[in-house]
């Protein structure tokens, strides 16, 4: 593994995404909230192409204390889900946001200076 | 007669301890040698024995951009009194919600709202401007809009596959 070049840190907006491919891999790179995340861009369900669908914060019900709902709410987690079939993964973790055994490959992602770089 | 000469009894020189260990284990000469030397210099570390060695080149992977998805665009534009208005009501609205108050608004006026956003957005719709019905993907959740869209269509007796229709056939 070894720091591969993807492009200067200007070029990614907060919430911008890129799909990569380097060597044999194929990876999503998101910036959120200022921190880079890169996953690998194969759904674990059926292989769909995981990074690339919408972004959106993890829903709750709030509950009243005698268990009647209060509404969904959005919460601060953001996850990106897949456009297959909707699996949906933690930004930060790359975890199903039901099954944390159900993870995502994970790349580091390093800048140095104005250069990001992925560890691939 | 002279005393003849003592005998010259040939000794190697009494070696260290850790010589004899060496000896034991039938070593050569030179063997020796190497094997003194390398207990009294000590075991070089890791770093400093991978040295002599040159590290082999990595070889950098290909990286190829196969698209950009860019963050979506936030709608902004100069505000007004009614705007103000707007927002404030918004706001309050969205501040009852969250303390569970769902009884601050009468059925009456939330249906008044609802009448007056729907022909608000649609008529700009209709002038083309055809800015996003909420901002971003975290206004509502999926479950809000699809009551709402549901409602909305039972209110004027209008079915799903009606609405699939209108939209593939229409330019809006
Ligand atoms: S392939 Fe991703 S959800 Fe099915």
């Amino acid at each position: 593994m070894a720091e591969q070049f993807i492009g200067k840190l200007s070029e990614f907006s907060d919430g911008d995404r890129q799909i990569l491919r380097i060597g044999e891999d194929e990876i999503g790179v998101f910036r959120h909230e200022g921190e880079f995340y890169a996953y690998s861009n194969f759904c674990l369900h059926q292989g769909g192409p995981a990074c690339e669908g919408l972004t959106i914060a993890n829903v709750e019900e709030r509950l009243r204390p005698d268990k009647t709902s209060m509404g969904l709410h959005f919460t601060n987690d953001m996850n990106f889900v897949c456009p297959w079939h909707g699996y949906e993964y933690d930004m930060k973790t790359g975890c199903h946001v039901k099954d944390k055994k159900v993870k995502l490959r994970k790349y580091d992602v390093v800048t140095r200076g104005n250069d990001v770089y992925v560890v691939a | 007669m002279s005393s003849p000469e003592p005998a010259r009894v040939k000794r190697s020189t009494p070696a260290p301890r850790r010589a004899a260990a060496a000896s034991d284990a039938g070593m050569s000469g030179q063997d020796k040698a190497n094997f003194i030397k390398a207990m009294m210099d000590g075991v070089k570390p890791k770093a400093a024995a991978g040295a002599k060695t040159k590290p082999a080149a990595v070889k950098p992977k290909k990286v190829v951009l196969l698209r950009k998805i860019p963050a979506p665009v936030r709608v902004t534009r100069p505000s007004n009194p009614a705007s103000d208005e707007a927002l404030a009501l918004a706001a309050a609205l969205e501040a009852k919600l969250a303390a569970g108050d769902l009884g601050a608004l009468t059925p009456q006026a939330v249906q008044a709202l609802m009448r007056a956003l729907c022909r608000f957005y649609s008529a700009n719709v209709g002038a083309g401007d055809k800015y996003p019905v909420v901002e971003g993907r975290m206004s509502v959740t999926g479950t809000d809009a699809m009551i709402v869209c549901g409602a909305l269509l039972k209110a004027v007796d209008l079915q799903v596959f009606e609405l699939g229709m209108w939209q593939s056939w229409s330019a809006v």
